[in-house]
């Protein structure tokens, strides 16, 4: 902040009428003109300066209330033309801003445009895009690999490739006990992209609805052991205690297609063969092999079959 | 005169001072509005935008607008490559993507998004709910709702799979099914547009975009092979195309044949299938049909 220099021998007042000084009246009036300057300055810097300051705090404020109202008037002018780029598509509003000699509706319009495109980049990261992006001069490429499971994102992975005569992996952070070499080299060959990444994607998204699966079984089914899983999360072996037979079984869910979230084999291991032989058995055997696990097992808790 | 001044002053400060209030409260009401939009603005933090939104906001008048302008265009144009490559890359083209804010503090925010677009010629309107958490731990980000819109005729193959998936809110899923649908109908679409234009005059598709083709010999319009080939979808989301070979013979016809070739069609097809695929295995069915004579 500036501080206001004071001026200790003002030769105005603060409105800019010269000081009430009649040199021709002798000491006598000097004094009493002094006298009334002394008094009045005792009041006057204080109420000037909180003047001079109210002045400034409202200017100020005027300031800062044209620039917002100008803010407010341009975002106007940008919805005005993003509604119009969404009604008639933007090869039509480009078509229609040719002819704009307006400079401010050019700029508006760009604008408009740019949010737009924005936006609707954002929309395909959102919906699971690849993310694609051109790396050292378009000799490479970067994709993202999202994976979700339910309705939850969760880990993405990253892959830099070589677009050569064929697409070569240069760098990935892909877990190493996805078959990357076997999914992709047959596509990667014909540099077929898509066929590249779309197999790759579904296995990844499988491994990571798996292991999710896994997390919800510890998190939501304190009750049930988990005995065994691998890193892959393709076989889960968990311990079941049923709270009306006093026993406990050992169920074994093997997922031999690692591209599903479903088991392909469900085995039960229980002393009392019996129990296995029964319809209520028979049926929770169906019910896991057709829901995910942490789901099946919160209908079995509810059918009371296990505790 | 000092009383006077002092008067004089007074007044001045009681009326800045009402000035004052009345503009703070005009300057709140303006802030409240714009938070809106900053938000907006901090997505798109870009020189030239800075630059272009400070020149419509009017806060810098020096700023030569053709060079801000230029600069616009050259950003727009990148963003439309870069939209082109996502589009391709994803085989899916977004028309429009909304969105608006439910819920937002500090540690959770809510936003409800719509995107509309279309892959290949199947037109779809997604509306969803996203939710983010900003945890120490883990952020989470997760779809709260999901809701499908699509085409009526689209549907028939697809809605199993529809109310599954927006029951789980798998929206990622929804959209890796929707695109490997789309590429096998293709797949679908060329194979029945090249029989119909190397065979026109034994191949009749009875729509654009049928599931059924037939082949019958101009001198025996009663014979007709029939080959249904449908698109399914799992609950799951697999996909997988199915072709079918049936054989409709009048019942006359078939009393004073009875020949193996007839009755054996639909099993031989199917090996056929394994062995050579769709396309050749009805090219071979046409040449072993006897439909044309080359």
């Amino acid at each position: 902040m500036n501080k206001q220099q004071v001026d200790i021998f003002p030769t105005k007042q603060g409105d800019g009428r010269p000081l009430n000084m009649e040199p021709a009246k002798g000491v006598l009036s000097h004094l009493s003109a002094l006298e009334v300057r002394a008094r009045s300055r005792q009041v006057q810097p204080r109420q000037r300066s909180r003047v001079e300051e109210l002045r400034a705090r409202a200017e100020a404020l005027t300031v800062q209330r044209d620039r917002l109202k100008a803010e407010i008037h341009a975002h106007k002018g940008i919805e005005k033309h993003k509604t119009r780029l969404n009604n008639r598509g933007a090869a039509a509003a480009e078509e229609e801003m040719e002819t704009e000699d307006n400079e401010n509706e050019q700029l508006l319009h760009l604008i408009a445009r740019v949010m737009d495109l924005k936006q609707l980049l954002y929309a395909h990261h959102i919906i699971g895009g690849y993310d694609i992006t051109k790396t050292r001069r378009g000799k490479g490429i970067c994709v993202t690999l999202s994976t979700a499971y339910e309705g939850v994102y969760l880990e993405t992975y990253n892959m830099e490739l070589d677009v050569g005569p064929t697409l070569k992996i240069s760098r990935h952070n892909v877990p190493p006990f996805i078959p990357l070499g076997e999914l992709c080299e047959p596509a990667g060959r014909q540099k077929d992209l898509r066929g590249f990444l779309d197999p790759l994607l579904t296995r990844l998204n499988a491994f990571a609805g798996r292991r999710q699966q896994l997390r919800l079984v510890k998190e939501l089914h304190p009750s049930v052991t988990v005995m065994e899983s691998n890193m892959l999360c393709s076989i889960l072996v968990i311990l079941l205690s049923t709270p009306r037979e006093k026993t406990t079984l050992l169920c074994t869910l093997n997922y031999t297609d690692h591209t599903r979230c479903l088991p392909t084999g469900v085995h039960f291991d229980c002393e009392d063969k019996k129990l296995l032989e029964s319809s209520k058995w028979k049926n929770n055997r169906k019910l896991l092999m057709e829901t995910p696990v942490h789901k099946a097992l919160g209908a079995m808790k509810n059918m009371d079959c296990i505790g | 005169m000092e009383g006077k001044l002092n008067e004089e002053n007074m007044e001045e400060v009681m009326l800045l001072e009402e000035n004052i209030r009345r503009l703070q409260a005009e300057v709140a009401e303006l802030q409240g509005q714009c938070q809106k939009h900053q938000k907006e603005l901090t997505l798109h933090s870009s020189q030239s935008m800075k630059r272009a939104l400070s020149l419509v906001c009017g806060h810098t008048l020096q700023e030569d607008t053709h060079v801000v302008l230029s600069s616009l265009r050259e950003e727009v144009e990148q963003l439309e490559d870069d939209l082109e490559r996502q589009s391709n890359i994803n085989g899916i083209s977004l028309r429009s993507f909304t969105a608006c804010t439910l819920e937002s503090s500090d540690t959770k925010s809510v936003q409800q998004m719509c995107v509309s677009g279309q892959c290949s010629d199947l037109k779809f309107q997604v509306e969803f709910e996203l939710s983010e958490v900003k945890g120490d731990e883990r952020p989470e980000k997760s779809i709260t709702s999901f809701n499908v819109v699509m085409g009526a005729g689209d549907l028939q193959n697809f809605s199993s799979f529809l109310s599954g998936v927006e029951e789980s809110k798998d929206i990622l899923l929804f959209f890796r099914t929707l695109r490997t649908f789309s590429d096998r109908m293709d797949e679908r679409r060329r194979a029945f547009q090249h029989f119909q234009t190397k065979y026109g005059h034994v191949v009749c598709a009875p729509g654009d975009n049928s599931s059924l083709l037939t082949f019958h010999h101009p001198d025996l319009p009663g014979c007709i092979f029939l080959v249904h080939w449908s698109v399914d979808v799992s609950k799951e989301g697999e996909v997988t195309p199915k072709v079918d070979l049936l054989t409709k013979i009048p019942d006359r016809a078939l009393q004073l044949f009875q020949s193996q070739a007839v009755v054996g069609t639909a099993e031989a097809f199917h090996s056929l299938l394994r062995l050579l695929g769709p396309e050749a295995a009805l090219e071979e069915v046409i040449r072993a049909a006897g439909l044309i004579t080359d």
